[in-house]
């Protein structure tokens, strides 16, 4: 068959699968990016490997270090001391940042960190800079990222002596896919390709789903099926999901995330030691960078001592004449960070009653991340899960990449006569997608938590007279009101013939295929007039702000209301 | 009005309202992505074209039903196997959808109401080995087509019998009995309970005091709540009217279930 000559790819086409497949499938890489680590992972012929760096670690931080003229990221650089990091030359927690406004919190909890996260609050996106030969120095989260990324990368084709290309990415459960767009470009800066982006607990369950297909082998067992709660704290995000397995195909039943995890505990516990921490740090002067960190290092330490210890001395002189000298217990700590334990009870409850679950229909439960040593956090997911034992048979730091790994040799198409990648994730969509409808309400048209590839339609009619053009605003999210949830896109349906209200009526449909490319075909239902295929999502920067801009010029000239409730399933 | 003069005037809208009344329907109570392209792509030729041209990336093709490859519908079109079902046993070749393989036959099911017990969820998984998008990269753009809309299908076949209300719809639309999720209810009785049912609801004013109101009921035990046995009542008394081809009683059953499950709904988020 004759190759085409010359493919020109769409302007959106970031994931496109690869159309050619060569006899010898490159194996895509798996990488766990982490709001403090990451790591690499792939499939070696046999099982998977985790690739250690030119200094024999598996976990790298998750850094990119800005100084003269060559950037410097945590895959090769050598801290000489936690305080390197922190001296405002380097960004990290990219990830919390990466494809948020200035309105988010956030960012503006970001805004404690020793480099500059400046806000206009007005929806737009936030200006990071970090700090070299005394000057702040302006980046992104994309363009931090990207140069990590491609650390990497040459990290990881050095270890394999074959160039890397294909990639599959863990993230978040509660990513919008618009951070998921931000996450591919960096990618592509990379010179990466993404075969998937793979929410962190999914890449758990499919590990999970391997362990029970080779035990089942073993014991010669039939292989029933499994259900699983995975939870996931790291530094940034909490994810829970429940996976229901058998041989070798997980099938993911419910997701859940947000955006809580290590990071505001370690706020949380800096903002008690010192309550006037904001006011201190403000102004981001060399000095009080430097005291900034001094707080974090020793707030991290004891965080990481109250998993074993009772109690932890704190004695720390800011050099400004502030000085701090207590004890802090263990309860103290749970005290100061309730909220955020709450929110993870929240989130596993949450998952369970989405799955149409109790805890008594669980057989395993798995606790991975980082914040899987705070003993807090294991008693919620035990007396949630109502059992004394969890899941052993994972190290929390590798799971998810490992997962990731095997995902990357499934998805390119690698087969082990062992049976060992016979395997399937059928995932399912961790946030509800729909249009504006009804007012400000946000209607879902395919729902959270539906198995994907997925195919949904839904009717809506005009809310004025010979109203003759309607728009399309798709959201993402879970809450009731647009506002409240993330804002993808938004074209105009014209041409619709002059009629009374409520008679028009207009057809949304919204697709997710298998590459999780949603895409939303919309048009008025009459011959002649063409529906419109808008691939998602359209927005780029400043999201919060069009919104606002939309709304203030065409008021609600423009709206659709439901036709009809639907049944959901 | 207007609607009602279009259709006077012209035969072809006509025949657009009443399709798409069919689409209308059938997508509202378990999505059909097969019917909804045959309403598209009968008035929306150049839809269908794009979305064939999305390559191996489509959810869902819009291949007609009378392609040349239908015609011969139980054999296999690469090895003219006979007894090619969603794959061919033979030759192992991912079929095009036959839409007279329904849902149950998907699953080797008998096609009744009851089938609780039933291990389903391992043949949706055993046929998702075959034919999910993920697994079929060695094969032809045609047959990865051809996967995508079976697995698609499989996993509205799952959705569908899982669900006893979808199921109990499912099964009366292949009895060729219309069920439409929103007419107005008549029955006072039902109307009469719904409006208690919501009632007490809206009185609980916290979780507490909504499970209160579940164990004051007493069928309440851990995730079981009142309308959850009100609806299981409901989904006996429909397979017994099934049974008996009492389609008007059945009608009656899967309208009660529909309320419940929407009554289930809002306590659940709610609590
Ligand atoms: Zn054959």
């Amino acid at each position: 068959m004759a190759e085409q000559a010359y493919t020109v790819v769409s302007d959106s086409e970031t994931t496109g699968e690869e159309k050619t497949s060569s006899t010898f499938p490159e194996i895509a890489i798996g990488i766990d990016i982490g709001t403090s680590q990451c790591s690499v992972a792939v499939w070696n012929g046999s099982q998977v490997e985790l690739l250690r760096n030119t200094r024999n670690r598996k976990l790298m931080r998750s850094y990119v270090t800005f100084k003269d003229e060559v950037p410097a990221g945590g895959v090769s650089d050598e801290l000489a001391h936690e305080y390197d990091m922190l001296s405002g030359a380097a960004i990290f927690n990219m990830k919390r940042l990466i494809g948020r406004v200035d309105t988010d919190p956030v960012v503006h909890a970001s805004k404690s960190l020793p480099f500059l996260v400046q806000t206009l609050d007005i929806g737009v996106r936030p200006f990071i800079a970090a700090l070299v030969n005394n000057m702040w120095r302006s980046t992104t989260p994309e363009e931090v990222l990207a140069i990590f990324l491609v650390e990497l990368r040459a990290m990881a084709e050095v270890k394999l002596k074959r160039p890397v290309r294909n990639v599959v990415l863990t993230i978040p459960v509660s990513f919008s896919r618009f951070q998921l767009t931000r996450i591919e470009r960096a990618c592509a800066m990379a010179g990466l390709h993404v075969l998937r982006l793979m929410p962190e607990p999914t890449a758990v369950a499919l590990l999970y789903a391997q362990q029970q297909q080779q035990s089942s082998h073993e014991n010669m067992g039939s292989g029933s099926e499994k259900i699983a709660l995975i939870f996931n704290m790291g530094a940034g995000y909490c994810d829970v999901a429940i996976t229901a397995t058998a041989g070798g195909v997980s099938q993911i039943k419910a997701l859940a995330g947000s955006t809580v995890g290590g990071e505001d505990l370690l706020q949380n516990l800096m903002h008690h030691l010192l309550p006037n921490m904001d006011d201190l740090f403000s102004s981001h002067g060399i000095e009080e960078i430097k005291r900034m960190g001094l707080l974090r290092v020793a707030t991290q330490d004891a965080i990481h001592k109250l998993s074993s210890d009772i109690s932890v001395p704190i004695n720390l002189d800011l050099g400004n004449g502030t000085k701090l000298s207590k004890v802090l217990d263990r309860a103290e700590f749970e005290e100061v960070n309730k909220g955020v334990f709450e929110k993870c009870e929240a989130l596993i409850k949450r998952c369970l009653q989405d799955a149409k679950l109790e805890a008594e229909d669980v057989h395993d439960v798995i606790i991975v991340g980082g914040c899987s040593y705070i003993p807090m956090v294991r008693n919620i997911v035990t007396s949630i899960c109502k059992r004394d034992e969890l899941y052993s048979g994972m190290n929390p730091m590798e799971a998810a990449v490992r997962g990731a790994a095997l995902e990357g040799a499934v998805a390119s198409g690698i087969s082990d006569p062992f049976g060992n990648l016979d395997l399937l994730t059928i995932q399912a969509t961790p946030l509800s997608i729909g249009i504006q409808a009804d007012g400000s309400n946000f209607v879902p048209i395919i729902n959270q938590n539906t198995t994907t590839p997925v195919r949904k339609e839904q009717i809506f009619t005009t809310v004025h007279d010979n109203q003759t053009e309607a728009l399309i605003l798709v959201y993402e999210g879970d809450e009731k009101t647009v506002e409240e949830n993330h804002l993808l896109g938004y074209f105009k349906i014209t041409g619709i013939p002059p009629a009374p209200k409520g008679v028009p009526e207009i057809n949304v449909c919204m697709d997710i295929d298998a590459s999780n490319v949603l895409r939303v075909f919309a048009g008025v239902m009459l011959r002649g007039m063409p529906y419109m295929e808008v691939r998602m999502p359209t927005v780029d920067d400043g999201h919060g702000w069009s919104a606002q801009a939309l709304h203030k010029t065409y008021g609600s000239n423009l709206d659709v209301v439901t036709v009809q409730k639907k049944t959901q399933h | 009005m207007w609607m009602r003069k279009l259709r006077i005037l012209t035969p072809f809208s006509q025949k657009l309202l009443f399709t798409k009344r069919e689409t209308i329907t059938i997508s509202s109570s378990y999505c059909k992505p097969e019917f909804d392209f045959h309403t598209v792509e009968q008035f929306f030729p150049q839809y269908i074209r794009r979305v064939n041209f999305r390559g191996n990336n489509l959810g869902f093709c819009g291949r007609s039903l009378f392609s040349c490859e239908a015609a011969q519908r139980n054999s296999c079109w690469n090895c003219c196997n006979a007894k090619a079902f969603l794959v061919c046993t033979d030759c192992g070749c991912v079929q095009p959808v036959d839409h007279s393989v329904d849902y149950f036959k998907i699953f080797g099911l008998e096609k009744k109401y009851g089938i609780e017990g039933e291990n389903l969820e391992r043949t949706y998984k055993d046929w998702q080995r075959k034919l999910h998008p993920d697994l079929v990269h060695t094969k032809s753009q045609k047959e990865r087509e051809y996967a995508a809309e079976q697995s698609a299908r499989v996993i509205d076949a799952y959705r569908t019998l899982t669900d006893p209300l979808s199921r109990a719809i499912y099964i009366l639309k292949l009895e060729d009995v219309h069920v439409d999720e929103e007419e107005k209810i008549d029955d006072v009785e039902l109307l009469t309970e719904m409006l208690e049912i919501r009632e007490t609801v809206d009185e609980a004013a916290d979780s507490q005091a909504l499970k209160q109101i579940q164990e004051q009921c007493g069928v309440w035990t851990s995730g079981q709540i009142p309308i959850q046995g009100k609806f299981e009542q409901s989904s006996i008394s429909f397979a017994d009217a099934l049974q008996s081809r009492k389609y008007i009683e059945a009608l009656a059953a899967i309208r009660r279930m529909t309320y419940y499950k929407r009554a289930n709904e809002e306590i659940v988020k709610k609590l």
